[in-house]
């Protein structure tokens, strides 16, 4: 007995397989229809296997736009449509193909059935995730020094986090790192500054009387002793996380820790100006008082943190975040020109430093959202807004 | 909310659909516009061993290729569901149901063949496109 041939004599795969001097009949399949339920995605080869091995999601509010997310990426979907006529053939089903005529006639025609006419397709373009949310959800409840009592509100668990913001599995951990965001019974949590404040200064408070390094902190004694000055032993490692860095894994007495004189310094510049903007002698004088002996502040760790402005013969210096900007460049950009009309390259650069628009170079985005004018011809170019 | 996006066929034995791209609309004789089931549209023939193909469709005949994608398309079932487990509303799930790696493209003028029968299924040249 003849073995059937592998090959079907239907669908797709005869089209594809389409043998030189032969001919295939292109029918309307049994279920045409609309099939609004199928779609077609173009995507990169590369994206292909992540999508064929079930490693990306959809993500999105029912009212946003839908992004593709893998492990470390994020695109936003768009639909691209098409004034030719895409005729979509699927491979045939031949455990379930009916023949059409009698049991003896052996079907000779090839046949490739058109299951839906296809009115374009979705393509993915690579965008930044939308992390602005992230920070104004986690922002709704500022973990504080009386939580017990404020607590209340929505909180947010990685999951209830993966739901709301549309990025990937990746960029939303970095995103939380950013924030200096910490995981406190599960919920994503960002701490108020103000008890970030008190937490650090009481560290700072015992090196002094314990005679301990900020280069050298030993883990288990710092937490030992600021848990029993009452800080929940959590927001204390929060605190070496947030102001230094591991300089030693788990030894004798657990990690061994440097504070780190920039950020501990922006702390306390922050501090200052949080009340609103100060003389540049007044500010300086206190700065210097509050910053611990053995770290040497100089003005420049600043950048991108305050800016200062000469009103009349006085120079005033004022908080200005980047942290605190939107991360789309659009609205940066609008807020920095709210700020101060026009800049030079080096105030405007540590504004613009961690700007991510997948494709545009810092160039670009110069070119995209700035007026670029010089004076004269030995001036400083400025930028303003377009 | 979460998408995720499933191949259920699995990845190695995803199988390949086809397409067939073509400028202008197919039209259909009004008498047979509500039963398009199994009508045939036209006939494909290779004539030589190269990727060339023509396309009859009624009275007029086009020309074309089979052609690799630039980018592959994979075909998207939308699948809705009720959640009895959660009791939530509807939930949508993308399965991949397919993969396009090539087309077979026809995109010069059709050229009109000597009449025949009034064919029941004739291509319409698109003013704009052709």
């Amino acid at each position: 007995m003849m073995e059937q041939p592998h090959s079907c004599c239907k669908g797709a795969e005869v089209l594809l397989n389409l043998q030189p001097t032969s001919s295939v009949s292109i029918q309307y399949h049994p279920f045409f229809g609309p099939h609004d339920d199928l779609v077609l995605l173009e995507l990169d080869e590369k994206l292909l296997s992540d999508v064929l091995y079930q490693r990306v999601t959809l993500r999105g509010q029912p009212d946003e736009d839908a992004v593709l997310c893998t492990k470390s990426k994020t695109y936003s979907v768009k639909f691209v449509g098409t004034s030719n006529s895409v005729f979509l053939i699927p491979p045939a089903d031949c455990s379930t193909s009916h023949e059409s005529g009698g049991e003896n006639y052996k079907q000779q025609v090839a046949t490739a059935s058109v299951i839906k006419v296809a009115p374009g397709n979705m393509e993915l373009v690579e965008v930044a995730p939308r992390l602005d949310k992230l920070k104004s959800i986690l922002s709704e409840n500022l973990y504080s020094s009386d939580e017990a009592s404020t607590a209340m509100g929505d909180l947010y668990k990685w999951d209830d986090l993966i739901n709301k913001v549309q990025a990937s599995d990746d960029e939303l951990k970095a995103g939380l790192q950013a924030l200096s965001a910490v995981e406190i019974d599960g919920y994503w949590r960002i701490v108020d500054e103000k008890y970030m404040d008190v937490i650090l200064r009481m560290l700072l408070h015992n090196s002094v009387l314990n005679d301990w390094s900020l280069d050298s902190l030993v883990e288990d004694k710092v937490v030992s002793v600021l848990e029993s000055d009452g800080f929940p032993c959590k927001l204390v490692y929060h605190c070496l996380n947030v102001y230094g860095s591991r300089v030693e894994e788990e030894a004798m007495g657990g990690g061994v820790w440097r504070l780190d004189a920039r950020r501990v310094c922006v702390h306390f510049a922050r501090g200052i100006l949080r009340e609103g903007k100060r003389k540049m002698e007044s500010f300086m004088e206190e700065w210097l008082r509050m910053i611990p002996e053995e770290m040497q502040p100089s003005f420049d760790m600043l950048e991108g943190e305050v800016l200062t402005e000469k009103l009349g013969v006085e120079t005033w210096v004022r908080a200005l975040s980047v942290s605190s900007l939107p991360t789309t460049p659009a609205e940066r950009f609008s807020i920095l020109f709210k700020e101060r009309a026009k800049w030079e390259w080096k105030d405007l650069e540590p504004y613009i430093r961690d700007l991510n628009v997948p494709g545009l170079s810092s160039e670009a985005l110069l070119l995209k959202y700035t007026r670029r004018s010089q004076p004269s011809i030995d001036a400083e170019p400025v930028f303003s807004a377009r | 909310m979460q998408i995720q996006v499933k191949c259920s066929c699995g990845a190695e034995k995803c199988p390949e659909w086809a397409i067939i791209e073509l400028q202008g609309v197919v039209e259909v004789q009004p008498s047979f516009q509500h039963s398009l089931q199994n009508l045939q549209i036209g006939l494909l023939c290779r004539p030589s061993s190269q990727e060339n193909y023509t396309f009859t469709v009624g009275y007029h005949e086009l020309t074309g290729s089979k052609v690799a994608l630039k980018k592959p398309m994979v075909v998207l079932k939308k699948i809705k569901y009720m959640d009895v487990a959660t009791s939530s509303s509807s939930c949508v799930e993308l399965d991949v149901v397919g993969v396009i790696r090539h087309k077979i493209l026809f995109k010069t003028r059709p050229t009109a063949l000597i009449s025949g029968p009034q064919p029941t299924v004739k291509e319409k040249i698109n003013a704009a496109g052709a």
